[in-house]
């Protein structure tokens, strides 16, 4: 029994003895950030009374390969009613007690960059990618309508923790494409509420070290 | 085992040839004449029978082989304009067949038989049979009837050079032998150049430079004929030792921003050959590094395996090794480098691996033994593939092989236009490519019989090295270690700087991680006498 289980680690002693050394790829990195200035475009799709269409604008300083700070980003959405809310009042009678909308979010992430690879794009081509994660806090701007029969509107600023995910595609040294999914988890006086973002933006990167 | 200096000037020279006729200045094809100036057209004899020409032979099949060799008849001066009212009107067979009668009706002396040989040379070469384009372009060239067409024959020439071609055709009948006092300016530079190199080839430089100093100063011939002249010089210095000169001249054509990149490349490699001649292996390397690759290039394995020997011989095993397993890539894997397998065997057994550097060494007898029981036996050696794959991967043997190939695919092509070219022209053309074909597969076998030799002798002097290593590692397996002695301290590594990546290698090659491969390998010597 103890010598089948030895078997595999003979294995790889012999292995070793004749097939000695471990090969890396060393390469000098193709693409590295320094002043990042993002433009991107995405929804806000998690709310059933409206969609968001957003506009976001963030910079972001990379201190290394892996490490940087979103130092502040802000997001405007364009909302537009999905109708539920005329259908509850026309077809139930029903009204929300207090109806909000995102105005805008603010806020600024600590961006986290483990994974950086590349793939081969038809086997012609190779193309550069890394995959990084979102961590920090925003204010949300909401609209609130507290009396909707009356019009009657107020806005609120909800503190929120953010995180999220995201994909940089490197098009050439100073510009790449950030696909970015996040989630605003915001503690207001009625509860927790969740905004959810999907984007995609341009990234125009200044100052690299290239 | 690294080629010497005489080998390496053959490679040398090899280049010569391949820099005349690889990298001349891309043309763009040359413009016909505009559709309003045709060159003009005799007026039509009484007598003249054009309809018999311009008839598809398809149509009368029966009496084919007769209408190919009955005499042409004269022909009305009207056939020319159809000929290229049809060419302009992109129908190329047909008034191929038209150009061809034209051109069997008329004298020579006529004013549109030169432009009807060049018409005839454009249709063909817009079908793909560039060879029998050559053959119509060099007979004006050659026969000069019509001072009009031949800058544009020769401009069309100078294309045709760019891809597999007569050279004996072209670069010594036409461009070797041209009467320069009358050239326009756009071809003379290239003409000067050729009848230069064609002058050093047969070992008279000073010929060579009456042609050179012709060139216009900083021209894209003056460079090249530069680098022709420094690698004649150098063969003549065989093992007399480089000057320094020589090496800076080399440097200077390096960054000779007209030179193409390959050229650039050679003269780069130039400058590292003759340094690691001299052993200045650090200023090789240096070279070697100013080499520039398109991207995604593999690049050349002679390159690598240079590399490799030059960082063995300055102590950079692991580097050494790591060249290696690029050598390995599939991009190098039918390449004939026999060297490969003893620079490994050599790395392990520098660091003591010494069963590793057994099978590295054996490797190269097992991989090559047909070819070496081929060399044992004295068997036609250009029958064994992998040293006529050796022979034909470079130098005149691949230049011959490659344009022989591309005969072959052209007498493909030919048979298509069987029906619009006509039998007489078909008839011709196939003979014209025949022949071709036959001398092309004459000037193969006589340049394979002799570059096969050189590879055969090369891969026997590997396989004695092999001999040589396997007996001293054989030695060395039981060696005994004295008392005292210690394992050798491990090598830093250098470690992977904050601006790199590393990818570890699990046998999948990227190209673009070619030249970036790093070997982590311990050493297992012992050092005698510690302790």
């Amino acid at each position: 029994m103890l010598l089948v289980l030895l078997l595999p680690l003979a294995a790889r002693a012999q292995e070793e003895l004749e097939n000695p050394g471990v090969v890396l790829a060393v390469q000098d990195r193709a693409f590295r950030m320094n002043s990042e200035l993002m433009l991107a475009i995405g929804v806000v799709p998690l709310d059933a009374f409206y969609k968001g269409l957003s506009g976001e604008v963030s910079y972001t300083y990379h201190f290394s390969d892996s490490i940087a700070w979103q130092i502040g980003r802000f997001l405007y959405s364009y909302n537009i009613s999905t109708g539920l809310q005329n259908q509850l009042v026309r077809d139930f009678g029903v009204n929300p007690t207090a109806f909000t909308q995102t105005n805008w979010i603010a806020g600024s992430d600590f961006m986290w960059t483990p994974i950086y690879g590349k793939f081969a794009w038809l086997n012609s081509s190779v193309a550069h990618f890394e995959i990084y994660t979102l961590l920090g806090f925003s204010v949300v701007n909401q609209r609130v309508s507290s009396d909707i029969a009356a019009g009657t509107t107020s806005t609120t600023f909800v503190p929120g923790i953010n995180f999220g995910i995201g994909w940089r595609f490197y098009i050439s040294k100073t510009v790449s494409l950030r696909f970015e999914w996040s989630d605003n988890v915001c503690f207001s006086t009625t509860g927790v509420q969740n905004i959810m973002v999907v984007q995609l933006g341009v990234a125009f990167n200044f100052g690299s070290t290239e | 085992m690294r080629g010497d200096v005489k080998t390496r000037l053959v490679v040398f020279l090899g280049l010569v040839p391949g820099l005349a006729l690889g990298q001349a200045q891309p043309t763009p094809p040359t413009a016909a004449p505009a559709q309003g100036t045709p060159p003009a057209a005799k007026p039509a004899p009484a007598a003249a029978t054009p309809a018999a020409a311009g008839t598809p032979a398809a149509a009368t099949p029966p009496a084919a082989p007769e209408a190919a060799k009955a005499p042409a008849e004269k022909v009305d001066a009207a056939l020319f304009d159809e000929a290229l009212q049809d060419y302009f009107a992109d129908h190329k067979e047909s008034a191929a067949r038209k150009l061809y009668a034209y051109i069997e009706g008329s004298p020579p002396t006529d004013e549109n038989h030169p432009w009807a040989q060049y018409f005839l040379a454009r249709c063909f070469i817009d079908l793909g049979l560039r060879h029998a384009g050559a053959v119509y372009l060099a007979k004006v060239a050659r026969e000069r009837s019509n001072p009009q067409v031949l800058p544009r024959t020769l401009e069309a020439l100078r294309t045709l050079i760019l891809v597999p071609h007569d050279e004996v055709l072209i670069d010594e009948q036409v461009f070797g032998s041209l009467d320069l006092g009358f050239l326009p300016d756009s071809v003379s530079d290239y003409a000067n150049y050729e009848q230069g190199l064609v002058d050093l080839r047969v070992g008279n430089e000073r010929w060579a430079n009456t042609h050179f100093l012709k060139l216009e100063e900083g021209s894209v011939e003056a460079s090249r004929a530069k680098f022709a002249l420094l690698v004649t010089r150098l063969k003549k210095l065989s093992g007399k030792g480089v000057p320094d000169e020589m090496i800076e001249d080399f440097l200077a054509l390096s960054n000779d921003e007209k030179l193409t990149l390959e050229a650039r490349n050679e003269a780069r490699l130039a400058v590292a050959r003759l340094r690691y001649e001299r052993k200045d292996f650090e200023g090789a390397l240096k070279a070697y590094d100013m080499v520039q690759l398109p991207a995604l290039d593999p690049g050349r394995a002679t390159l690598y395996l240079e590399e490799a020997w030059t960082r063995y011989n300055i102590g950079q095993l692991r580097a050494a090794m790591g060249l290696l397993t690029t050598l390995d890539a599939p991009s190098f894997r039918e390449e004939f480098l026999p060297d490969k397998y003893i620079l490994r065997a050599l790395v392990y057994r520098d660091l003591c691996h010494y069963l590793p550097a057994k099978r590295a060494a054996k490797e190269l007898t097992r991989r090559y033994a047909e070819s070496l029981d081929a060399i044992r036996e004295r068997e036609d050696l250009t029958l064994d593939a992998r040293l006529r794959a050796a022979a034909s991967s470079h130098g005149s043997t691949k230049r011959a092989a490659k344009f022989r190939d591309s005969l072959n695919l052209e007498i493909e092509l030919k048979t298509r236009y069987a029906g619009g070219f006509g039998d007489r022209l078909f008839t011709q053309v196939t003979k014209l490519y025949d022949l071709a074909y036959a001398e092309a597969e004459r000037i193969y076998r006589q340049r394979l019989q002799e570059a096969v030799r050189e590879e055969a002798d090369k891969l026997l002097l590997a396989a004695e090295q092999v001999r040589l290593m396997e007996y001293e590692v054989g030695l060395k397996l039981y060696e005994r270690i004295k008392r005292g002695a210690k394992v050798v301290q491990p090598e830093k590594q250098t470690p992977i700087g904050p601006g790199q990546e590393a990818f570890r290698f699990d046998g999948e090659y990227w190209n673009d991680e070619l030249r970036s491969y790093r070997v982590s390998i311990p050493s297992r010597c012992v050092e005698e006498g510690a302790l």
